[in-house]
């Protein structure tokens, strides 16, 4: 899809082919404080266009990346390449105002003392571009946010969302190489926030902007990213896409992090079996080392309960005993305990009642049961 | 890098040591060379003066007096004018020296009570040697200098005085000795040396006639130490304290002008004559108004005008002494000797401080 | 297919950015204003008139008795005035911070009136007042009470006097510290306590003071310190009582002959005292230098006096009665007064004294020239100095910023007088001859001022978020645009109660410009020392009621102007 910029004065439409060059990476980038290493050797790579979310708890280092990639910190080691140019190093970090990159911070960051108009504007004003030429561009994105009404407020007589979309508008007015969100949502409430969450998705795909965004929230990345990358402590645990990640995980953390997950303990027999509190289970995912111990990950409405024994040799079958249900309307919230007393979380469909204390038998599909790698 | 800026300012034993290492001079103020031609007012020197448009006269004089005198000459000869800096003689020449050594050319005229002063300065060689006529004529020999470097503005005493209201005449102090009586035990006021080129001079005087002894049980009457000459009189007609151990008779005089009841005595010891001289400096940014100053302040214009306005002893022999002030040939004096002064200044400012503690 | 461009659609900007070399250059600056008068001041100190090192300077500062007993006196004037200000600041404080007496807010601005008083002028007032015979306050007690002509409620010329002044106008600072801090408790804590079943005065014991018990020391420190270093009072008052403090005597050995190895060495004890007092605040109250109790909490709880209300009143008016309402009475008086010791009538109302000062005196119109041109140019140069540092600091823009920022506070540590002399020592010498210029006082007052002004906008500036200026970077603007753009106007009303404060400060400086001034760069504060010296009161109450009505009006303004935002108001409850 070509995108119809609004460049400056000429009509010529840009092609996408034009700007294939212009792509993001991160070779071994690490940032440390002191003795504490806050970023450790991430790699990655974004193509043009597309849009990485990087997604985990606070203190991940998922922010310190981005900030890495605006140019406010210097790397300790490691590189950031845009397009065919290395922007930061340890040696050498070109700084933000050089970038052509835009961001959209968290607390919106929006001058109390500038307008709606003033504060969208400001960048092509350093940009030195003609005054009808702002005033083009200061319409198309207006519409395009949905902010004409408000153009001469104050950011302080404005709501969250309005504040959210400004902030947007004055990032994209300026068509940026890069677009860097930090964690741009967690500041709205529930509704808006779902609201936002596709707006941003939508302005994307409009502009095609390589955009990388920076949240905690699973849910938000699951819907607007093409690629996800999740962090923890200052690592990409693991990087794909939200299918991937969601129903392969490859580790403990990322199994835990995204959606919830009964992980269960055991000792691999072979390279796809394991033994759990006197059970063999089939597995999925990773191949196993013979004596191993490994964890394996299952999401809790995979599991099916059943009051009486299954005989399904294509499916992994453990005894257990219900410890407690919760209704939940549209289900029912199992937590149950296998012959050892680890306890297992099922996600059941309502219609199903079984009361705490009833033996059960609950199967496993091998194709869920995630053998974790790490 | 010359001595002048190895250390930041000469002291007095240095200036002293590098004149007398140079071949020229002699001890004495008294050259028997040419003495320089007299001058009159002319009308290029106002010409000129007026175009310098301005003139700074440092002097120990007390101030609403000086300021007179000021606004008196700015009067005579407008679009000069005058601006007085004031300080004890002391800080004067203090000041004078930490400017001239760091190529401050500030000072034009200057009227001290110290009378040293003006001996040191020649020796430094910064004054301009410039006699007005009135000088020349009406001047005697030892109120003026032989090279026309200076000449004597005016006398003036330090005096023992008293506030009648708080004292009555019969047991107000007569002579220096009655001062250390007990009934006077911190009913004192008095000056300071270190500051004040009057308070200097009476020191040495009576030091030299009553011996340092006497100094010394002065300072256990507690007195009042203030730091100029001009303010025992005032403090006295505040009625801070009954009695004044020393100050400026002008300045009494000055007061009781202005209602203030208060009453000289003239020690029977002797009382302290100062003499204040009248100096242009060879560096001074004004030149022409300078000498214009210095002419109108020794002639017998600016001398009447001074004595009518503070009461002080001209030495003009022209000038009439003001009416109601009782003249220097009546009184008792002690001698005064400024190079003495000179050679014991610092040892004089020294022991004052260690006796009184100041 | 194509080539594609290798950069943004946008042509590229070339800029040069010149927050870099601003910067070093804003760090250059200020170790020149600060380390060259101190390095001089140590090289004085220990070397001799030829320039040889020696310590016999040392030796003859710890020897003789001329040295010492200054020395002496001074500790005991300084520990008597910090324990002084504890004693009337900190119940003040309380008062004012957490209780319910009323007019609280007048009182503190009142407190605020005598911080804005120099102490010599203070001083002389106060000598007006209370010298033993001619003081009003005297000569009304012996009416009053038909006492002898030799008694005095209250003799000023004593070192219990001057104790007594130099209080008076150091116990705000304490009231400051201790008030600011008594607001940011909690309201919460002390509802626990309550709640527990503590009663008032329980509350105030066990939660209250302890808290506020950081600030408190600290004050005291301050309080210490500032007496310490006065040059301005004790040279008024100590030398007709017949003592010298170590900081007159610094003074002194500056008159001719000046002996400036000897008031070298004499500043370097003072230097390291408050240095080392310096290091045990900062002790005091923790890494962050000064106490901040709380962050979003309630306001504070104000305790109920009942009907002690009336009797806290009073005190307070009593107290101010000192600083602030008997001085500037006195002032008044001597302005339209003949004689300063009588009291004025419609009859003897005078305006001599005010023709005198303003018409006669020839003085008069060059020294408020200075005053005006050093206090704008001082107040216009330093803001701008402490925001470039403080800038430097907050957002951590160069390395080694911390070391800025520490120099940017350094000048604390150095007393004004022992700032004049070791300027004096650095610019009297080629090739910087400044002595004799309006620079040299220029430079000192900056010097003395930064340390506050840095100060007041680090905080200020730690109020801007730096995301606001993060954004405007990545938008393309350079450090510096950011700083003009966005910083600055965001910090407006913080810039300007900087600048006010540094005005006046400049105005009521006394004891570097005693040093550094000439005839012709006098300023209205040596004038008036120079009037004392030679008695001349009438002007003296003129020029410095004049200082006090010039200074007023140019906060008043800074406050009132539209569009110039307010000075940080009191926080009145």
């Amino acid at each position: 899809m070509v995108a119809n910029r609004l460049n400056g004065g000429s009509t010529r439409r840009v092609t996408r082919e034009d700007l294939e060059l212009a792509s993001v990476e991160l070779r071994g980038l690490t940032k440390r404080y002191g003795s504490a290493v806050v970023v450790d050797s991430v790699s990655l790579k974004i193509d043009h266009g597309q849009m990485v979310c990087l997604l985990g708890p606070s203190g991940c280092g998922k922010t310190t990346t981005l900030r890495l990639l605006a140019g406010f910190i210097e790397p300790s080691a490691g590189e950031i390449i845009v397009g065919d140019r290395t922007v930061s190093s340890p040696t050498r970090t070109l700084p933000p105002e050089q970038r052509n990159m835009s961001m959209i911070f968290q607390s919106y960051a929006l001058w109390p003392h500038m307008t709606v108009a003033d504060n969208i504007v400001y960048g092509l004003k350093l940009r030195k571009l003609g005054r009808d030429v702002i005033a083009a561009k200061l319409a198309a994105i207006l519409a395009t946010t949905k902010l004409a009404p408000l153009v001469d407020r104050y950011p302080g007589e404005l709501s969250g969302g309005q504040q959210q979309r400004v902030s947007l508008a004055r990032a994209l007015i300026i068509e940026p190489e890069t677009l860097l969100l930090d964690e741009p949502l967690s500041n709205l409430d529930a509704n808006l926030r779902e609201e936002m969450r596709f707006e941003v998705r939508r302005l994307h795909d409009e502009y095609r902007y390589t955009t990388v965004y920076v949240t905690h929230d699973q849910t938000e990345a699951m819907t607007t990213a093409d690629l996800i990358g999740v962090m923890n402590q200052g690592k990409i645990e693991q990087l794909g896409t939200p299918d991937e990640i969601y129903a392969r995980p490859s580790s403990e953390f990322v199994a835990r992090f995204i959606g919830s997950s009964n992980i269960l303990r055991g000792r691999a027999s072979d390279a796809e079996h394991i033994e759990i509190s006197g059970q063999r289970l089939r597995t999925s995912g990773a191949l196993l080392v013979p004596g191993q111990e490994v964890a394996v990950s299952i999401r809790p409405h995979e599991i099916s309960i059943a009051t009486s024994p299954v005989s399904d040799p294509s499916l992994n079958v453990v005894p257990a005993t219900v410890v407690r249900q919760v209704y939940l309307g549209n289900s029912r919230d199992y937590m149950v305990a296998t012959g050892d007393g680890s306890p297992i979380r099922i996600v059941a469909p309502a219609e199903q009642n079984i009361a705490p204390g009833s033996s059960v038998w609950l199967a496993l599909p091998a194709a869920s049961c995630q053998a974790l790698a790490r | 890098m010359s001595e002048q800026f190895a250390r930041p300012r000469p002291t007095r034993r240095h200036v002293v040591q590098g004149v007398l290492a140079s071949s020229v001079a002699a001890a004495a103020t008294r050259v028997l060379a040419a003495a320089p031609p007299t001058e009159v007012i002319t009308p290029a020197l106002i010409e000129a003066a007026r175009k310098e448009a301005a003139v700074h006269w440092y002097t120990a004089m007390d101030l609403p007096a000086a300021e007179a005198l000021g606004k008196a000459f700015e009067a005579k000869f407008p679009g000069i004018a005058v601006r007085v800096e004031r300080s004890g003689s002391e800080r004067v020449f203090s000041r004078i020296a930490q400017e001239l050594s760091s190529r401050i050319n500030n000072v034009d005229v200057v009227t001290t009570a110290d009378a040293s002063h003006a001996i040191v300065w020649k020796r430094d060689g910064l004054l301009a040697a410039y006699v007005p006529e009135d000088v020349a004529r009406f001047y005697k020999p030892e109120h003026k200098d032989a090279d026309g470097t200076f000449a004597i503005h005016r006398a003036h005493l330090s005096v023992i005085a008293y506030n009648k209201d708080l004292v009555k005449a019969e047991d107000a102090p007569k002579s220096y000795a009655d001062l250390l009586e007990p009934k006077w035990l911190a009913k004192l006021v008095k000056g300071n040396p270190n500051y004040s080129g009057t308070i200097l001079t009476a020191t040495f005087q009576i030091a030299r006639d009553l011996g340092w002894a006497y100094y010394e049980k002065l300072a256990k009457q507690k007195v009042l130490q203030v730091q100029s000459s001009v303010d025992p009189p005032k403090k006295i007609a505040l009625g801070e304290r009954p009695v004044m151990a020393d100050g400026g008779d002008y300045n009494v005089w000055q007061q009781q002008q202005k209602g203030a009841p208060l009453e000289i005595v003239y020690a029977s010891e002797g009382t302290p004559f100062v003499t204040n001289p009248n100096a242009v400096f060879k560096s001074a940014p004004h030149p022409n108004a300078a000498r214009l100053l210095q002419n109108w302040m020794l002639s017998a214009e600016g001398q009447q005008f001074s004595v009518d306005i503070t009461g002080i002893y001209s030495l003009h022999s022209e000038v009439k002494a003001k009416p109601g002030r009782r003249p220097l040939a009546d009184i008792k004096l002690m001698k005064d000797d400024a190079q003495a002064v000179e050679a014991q200044s610092d040892q004089i400012k020294a022991r004052y401080t260690q006796i009184f503690r100041v | 297919m194509k080539s594609a461009p290798a950069g943004p659609v946008h042509k590229q900007r070339f800029l040069i950015d010149f927050s870099r070399p601003v910067l070093i250059a804003v760090a250059v600056v200020l170790c020149i204003l600060i380390l060259l008068p101190m390095s001089w001041l140590i090289v004085y100190s220990l070397t001799d008139k030829a320039g040889t090192f020696t310590l016999r300077n040392f030796v003859q500062l710890f020897t003789e008795a001329t040295f010492l007993e200054p020395l002496q006196t001074t500790l005991l004037i300084a520990t008597s005035v910090g324990f002084l200000c504890f004693v009337i600041a900190a119940p003040l404080g309380w008062l004012v911070a957490r209780t319910d007496m009323p007019l609280r807010g007048t009182v503190r601005t009142l407190i605020m009136a005598s911080f804005v008083t120099p102490p010599f002028l203070g001083a002389i007032a106060w000598e007006l007042l209370a010298a033993p015979n001619s003081g009003l306050i005297n000569q009304a007690y012996r009416s009053l009470t038909g006492a002898g002509p030799d008694e005095a409620l209250f003799n000023i010329y004593t070192l219990t006097g001057l104790i007594f002044v130099i209080t008076c106008y150091t116990f705000p600072f304490v009231f400051v510290l201790v008030a600011n801090a008594l607001d940011r408790i909690p309201g919460e804590l002390e509802d626990a306590s309550a709640m527990l079943g503590g009663k008032t005065w329980t509350t105030a014991r066990r939660i209250t003071i302890p808290l506020a018990l950081p600030t408190l020391l600290a004050g005291i420190l301050v309080a210490f310190l500032q007496a310490l270093n006065l040059f301005g009072s004790p040279a008024i008052l100590a030398i007709p009582a017949g003592f010298h403090t170590l900081t007159t005597k610094i003074w002194s050995l500056f008159q001719y002959p000046p002996k400036p190895e000897l008031a070298a060495a004499a500043s370097v004890p003072l230097l390291l005292l408050t240095v080392a007092l310096l290091r045990a605040q900062a002790m005091v109250l923790g890494r962050r230098g000064y106490a901040i109790v709380g962050g979003k909490y309630g306001s504070p709880r104000l305790v109920r006096l009942g009907w002690l209300r009336w009797p806290a009143l009073l005190v307070s008016f009593l107290i101010l009665m000192m600083p602030v309402f008997l001085p500037y009475g006195a002032l008044l008086n001597t302005a339209f007064s003949k004689v300063a010791s009588r009291l004025v009538t419609f009859d003897t109302l005078t305006l001599a004294n005010i023709h005198f000062t303003f018409f006669e005196l020839s003085a008069t119109p060059p020294a408020l020239r200075n005053t005006m041109l050093l206090g704008v140019m001082s107040a216009s140069l330093g803001t701008l100095l402490a925001l470039f540092v403080s800038y430097i600091t907050v957002r951590k823009a160069v390395t080694g910023h911390r070391i800025l920022g520490f120099l940017a506070t350094a000048p604390v540590a150095i007393p004004g007088i022992v700032l004049g002399v070791g300027l004096f020592l650095s610019y009297t010498r080629p090739p910087l001859v400044l002595y004799g210029t309006l620079w040299i006082l220029l430079i000192a007052y900056v010097t003395i001022e930064l340390p506050s002004a840095f100060q007041q906008l680090q905080s200020a500036f730690q109020s801007v978020h730096p995301e606001l200026e993060e954004a405007s970077r990545i938008l393309g603007a350079s450090r510096l645009r950011s700083l003009r753009d966005i910083t600055a106007p965001l910090l407006r009303s913080g810039v300007i109660s900087t600048w006010c404060f540094i005005f006046v400060a400049v105005v009521r400086e006394l004891s570097a410009a005693i040093i550094l001034f000439t005839s012709e760069t006098k300023v209205v504060s040596v004038l008036i020392f120079d009037l004392k010296e030679s008695g001349d009161l009438g002007a003296i109450a003129v020029l410095g009621l004049a200082m006090m009505l010039i200074t007023t009006l140019v906060i008043v303004l800074a406050n009132r102007v539209p569009g110039l935002g307010g000075v940080t108001r009191l926080r009145n409850t």
